[in-house]
């Protein structure tokens, strides 16, 4: 084949998709939509105890999933759990392939941009592990300088250590128990997480908590597609009454409260 | 933590479903596209082996993932396919650019003198075809098919990504719960060596199956 035909050939096929991309689906009151339909299709990434997990009945479980549900009781919507990898969320919610997303996921300005936020419902804190008799002491975040530090990729600590670190020192992982599986056997110093996640690692042993700390205080929302303000709303509103009540915090205190 | 595993292991197993029903379904996609495509390139006039050629190009240099990222993703707005569907036909397309290579070197290891043979006996090119040419080259196919099955066994785990529970998806969700990525991962590396294994059995069975005595004979 000449070189022009294969390059043809990637030119017809690069128009045809930004095409198909410009045409993505309007979110055409959102809101409106899914209270027709009497369910809201919801995106997690079930690999994330305690904020989303199955557990052993092989239902969602965890902190988001039954705020998530208690949501849908106030908003008198069924959920309707769909479980994507985490770096796949943002796109399957722009696609439309799901109406929402509840990940522990934090608002940073770069999602921002990409899809909208509600309010936070529950603002995190993080945590630095060693392994368990490493001897590695980190009193605050700067003593992380020089060390190799393992993060979930696209994470607000993966955020955090990209600005702050030189790259060569990061390593990223797919999923947190990827990063933690290194930790244990060397391949990174120190493993950088949400804090109760980090917990409930150190809890299963060989490794330890070093540091509690904010990188850059995790504000965890549920995400909407981009302009849809009516849903988003509805999801403000239903947060505040959970605030107000007290569920979220005895939800808190359920799922993530100590180990 | 084995009996944790015990307990979650049905679950796990259940993903099988999906791991098998986007392979089958995935290879079936593939091996149709597959051998039109393989046509084409033998048989075709010149625009339509090229086609072939610039198909197979194409989607060889193409990562499965992204295929079904378009597929799923991108497409969304043309054909809404489901999941299941959508992982199906990503992988099936995946797969027919190799399978499309298997069975060109199928067809053309058929020796030419059987073509020249079917003709002499007043078969049409077609004819000949679908009658000599084809049934030979696949018995050929068989072994180089069973390879891209394997492949295809192991591919399906990439439909998580479109949301479908299949087996790995299901055994990472399970190790996360429990703390126990080693003995979950080996435990799933085992029910997919199996799983090849009895793939490749039973096609090695087919290959046995159909062989023709004479031609074996022969070599």
């Amino acid at each position: 084949m000449n070189h022009w035909k294969i390059g043809s050939l990637f030119l017809v096929l690069a128009l045809l998709l930004t095409a198909m991309v410009g045409c993505k689906s309007e979110p055409a009151n959102d809101w409106e939509r899914v209270q027709k339909a009497g369910k809201l299709v919801v995106g997690t990434s079930a690999d994330y105890p305690p904020f989303e997990f199955m557990n052993d009945n092989d239902e969602f479980d965890g902190f988001d999933v039954k705020l998530m549900e208690e949501v849908g009781k106030q908003l008198g919507l069924e959920i309707v759990w769909q479980d994507i990898g985490f770096d796949g969320l943002i796109g399957a919610l722009q696609t439309g392939k799901i109406d929402a997303v509840i990940a522990a996921m934090s608002a940073t300005p770069e999602r921002d941009e990409e899809v909208d936020f509600t309010q936070p419902y529950y603002i995190g804190k993080d945590a630095v592990l060693v392994a368990a008799g490493s001897g590695i002491v980190i009193n605050q975040k700067e003593d992380l300088a020089g060390k190799i530090i393992g993060v979930q990729t696209g994470t607000i600590q993966d955020d955090w250590v990209t600005e702050n670190l030189p790259d060569d020192e990061i390593h990223r992982y797919e999923r947190a128990e990827q990063a933690i599986l290194d930790l244990k056997s060397g391949r990174v110093d120190v493993v950088a997480l949400d804090y109760f996640v980090a917990s409930a690692f150190a809890g299963q042993g060989g490794v330890e908590v070093a540091l509690e700390t904010t990188f850059s205080s995790e504000h965890m929302s549920i995400a909407v597609p981009e302009g849809s303000q009516e849903l988003q709303a509805q999801l403000d509103q239903a947060i505040t009454n959970l605030q107000n009540s007290g569920f979220i915090e005895e939800l808190g205190k359920q799922y993530l409260s100590g180990e | 933590m084995w009996r944790e595993m015990l307990q979650a292991l049905p679950y796990i197993l259940g993903g099988i479903g999906y791991t098998l029903g986007v392979t089958v379904v995935a290879l079936t996609v593939g091996l149709v596209i597959g051998v039109l495509l393989a046509l084409l390139r033998v048989y075709g006039g010149r625009a339509a082996q090229n086609f072939a050629a610039g198909y197979v190009v194409l989607l060889r240099g193409f990562p499965s993932i992204i295929v079904l990222f378009i597929i799923y993703y991108m497409l969304a707005a043309l054909i809404d396919l489901p999941p299941f569907l959508a992982g199906c036909v990503a992988l099936g397309v995946c797969s027919s650019a190799y399978q499309a290579e298997i069975f060109r070197g199928a067809l053309q290891s058929v020796s030419p003198g059987q073509m020249m043979a079917a003709r002499a006996l007043g078969m049409s090119h077609r004819q000949a075809i679908i009658t000599v040419i084809l049934p030979q080259a696949f018995r050929n196919a068989i072994a180089g098919w069973s390879n891209e099955a394997a492949i295809v066994v192991k591919d399906s785990s990439l439909v998580y990504v479109v949301g479908l529970p299949e087996l790995l998806r299901r055994a990472q969700q399970v190790a996360a719960r429990l703390y126990a990525p080693f003995l979950i991962f080996t435990v799933t590396a085992i029910i997919y060596f199996l799983l090849t294994f009895a793939t490749n059995r039973l096609l090695g069975w087919l290959e046995r199956k159909t062989r023709i005595p004479q031609m074996v004979a022969a070599r």
